[in-house]
């Protein structure tokens, strides 16, 4: 509870510095809703033509794109410092973290606030909302706490493959994110079905980088849609792994962590 | 004229000296392209859709690709924050024109990306097949088109970074322009494939040289009369953004403020 409380506070210090800049914040939810808004004409236009793709249908699709973005919006919003990892250990700025009597990861992860987010979150939300309304689901109470589930799953997936390709920078001691950003986008690959791809990548977004469990594998379960649907009720399970993998490479990084001296 | 040789040199090396970045610049358009390739090799394994055959949609996206790597060495980055933080002062009392010196930084880095794209295009070809090059005229038309769209790329890219001197911000403004591109290039579908009125403001937009009218002159899906006045409409852009741009830069300059000394 603390340690909730306490992030909340390190990341309203960031928060109110970006109030400070209210244009910024303007053009950059622009910028996103537009991004969001260029997706779903795709995804329109795609779909005016062609009725299905594998079995997946124009709302189906858009459910999925609808997560990925709520994912990348928790990320950016709530946990963004973790792409500043890679300059944090590079200017030697963890000394700070390693003295102060709060976990290392997250006070790197609240070291910045991506204002973005926030948008992403409200244009994530309303996909997921308005894909749902037009999908035949019966909803009983199991399923609507099996989807809560698979949801926060989902963002745990997300955070946990973002932790963990930032903490590579411990080893790579460059000071930008390159592998971490290259990570995120083999992962944009997974907004589509993954049963469209060759099998070497099924196996790069299924099992090592499992970016398709945020999206294909829980929507289609929650759907009834494609193959080996039962998959999707792995997500939880997937996610704990993440997590705990994320936890494991961040804190064999960190004992490699030397500081840049003064 | 020796000094934009220098500087065209410059970018060359320096692109050379950081490829790794160079390259994760162009993930984003790599993993768009293996991403559309996979969505269309499964809906047009049946049949054709609005007139594209697979074998053409291939095309069409490897063009997308090529058009979307040229101008990829040119550090808009580095010209944002340079602007942003007033280091563009020190460019001011350089003795050469500021938006020829960045043009000539563009095209520095231009045979890099020409031997990505060369390499890319090869590979496809070679693992989804051969593809048919069109007649004499269509091709020369082509190659003009290809040749018009890089300082069209440049320009919008140049001309977007310029907003920077009234916006404080960059990122947001390169997420707006990439997204705006990537829909009225037609690089994220055939502009034939969005509603009519949005297909005609696209068509005629300075974004369709950067994909539209290559790809659709090469796939001989307009005839060379009708190609011609799609480069026409590409060079028109071109001069038209050109003398914009430079406009653009003396208003800017006028609100640029640098502190310090």
């Amino acid at each position: 509870m603390r340690t909730a409380r306490l992030y909340l506070r390190l990341l309203g210090a960031h928060f109110r510095a970006l109030l400070e800049y209210e244009a910024d914040f303007l053009i950059l939810a622009l910028a996103t809703v537009l991004m969001q808004v260029v997706n779903l004409v795709f995804l329109a236009a795609l779909f005016a033509r062609v009725p299905v793709l594998n079995g997946w249908t124009f709302w189906s699709m858009v459910l999925m794109f609808g997560t990925v973005t709520l994912a990348e919006g928790v990320g950016s919003l709530f946990f963004e410092g973790m792409w500043n990892l890679a300059w944090q250990i590079n200017r030697g700025e963890l000394d700070y973290f390693l003295v102060r009597p709060y976990p290392v990861a997250l006070q790197s992860s609240s070291a910045a606030v991506g204002i973005n987010g926030l948008s992403n979150i409200v244009v994530g939300g309303l996909m997921i909302g308005t894909g749902l309304a037009h999908v035949d689901v019966v909803w009983t109470p199991w399923r609507v706490a099996l989807g809560v589930l698979l949801l926060i799953s989902s963002v745990v997936i997300k955070l946990s493959i973002s932790l963990a390709t930032n903490a590579a920078s411990f080893w790579l001691s460059s000071p930008t994110p390159l592998f971490a950003f290259a990570m995120h986008q083999v992962g944009d690959l997974a907004r589509f079905p993954l049963s469209i791809y060759p099998m070497a990548l099924k196996a790069v977004l299924g099992v090592a980088l499992p970016f398709a469990f945020i999206s294909f594998f829980p929507v289609a379960y929650l759907l009834d849609t494609g193959q080996s649907r039962w998959v999707g009720l792995l997500t939880p399970l997937v996610a704990a792994y993440c997590a705990g993998t994320a936890a494991f490479i961040f804190k064999r990084g960190l004992r490699r962590y030397e500081s840049a001296g003064n | 004229m020796r000094a934009y040789r220098a500087l065209a040199r410059a970018t060359a090396r320096s692109a050379l000296t950081y490829r790794l970045n160079l390259l994760l610049g162009l993930g984003t358009v790599f993993v768009q392209l293996v991403a559309l390739l996979a969505v269309w090799r499964v809906i047009l394994a049946q049949s054709s859709v609005n007139g594209f055959t697979w074998p053409q949609m291939r095309v069409y996206l490897l063009v997308a690709f090529a058009a979307g790597t040229v101008v990829s060495a040119f550090g808009d980055f580095r010209m944002a924050f340079r602007i942003l933080d007033g280091d563009v002062a020190l460019d001011l009392v350089k003795p050469v024109d500021y938006q020829k010196a960045r043009f000539a930084e563009t095209i520095g880095g231009l045979w890099i990306e020409v031997l990505l794209i060369g390499v890319v295009v090869g590979v496809t070809l070679a693992v989804t097949g051969g593809v048919r090059t069109p007649a004499g005229p269509a091709l020369a038309l082509f190659v003009v088109s290809m040749l018009l769209l890089v300082p069209l790329k440049f320009l919008i890219v140049y001309g977007s970074t310029l907003l920077c001197f009234w916006t404080q911000n960059f990122i947001g403004v390169q997420w707006a322009r990439l997204a705006v591109m990537n829909l009225l290039s037609g690089a994220l579908i055939p502009l034939a494939y969005l509603p009519g009125w949005l297909a005609t403001v696209a068509q005629w937009s300075p974004f369709a040289g950067l994909t539209s009218t290559p790809a659709l002159i090469f796939l001989g899906r307009v005839d060379v009369r009708h190609g011609l006045t799609l480069v026409a409409v590409q060079l028109g852009w071109v001069l038209l953004l050109w003398f914009g741009a430079r406009l653009m830069w003396r208003a800017g300059l006028r609100r640029l403020t640098v502190n310090g000394g």
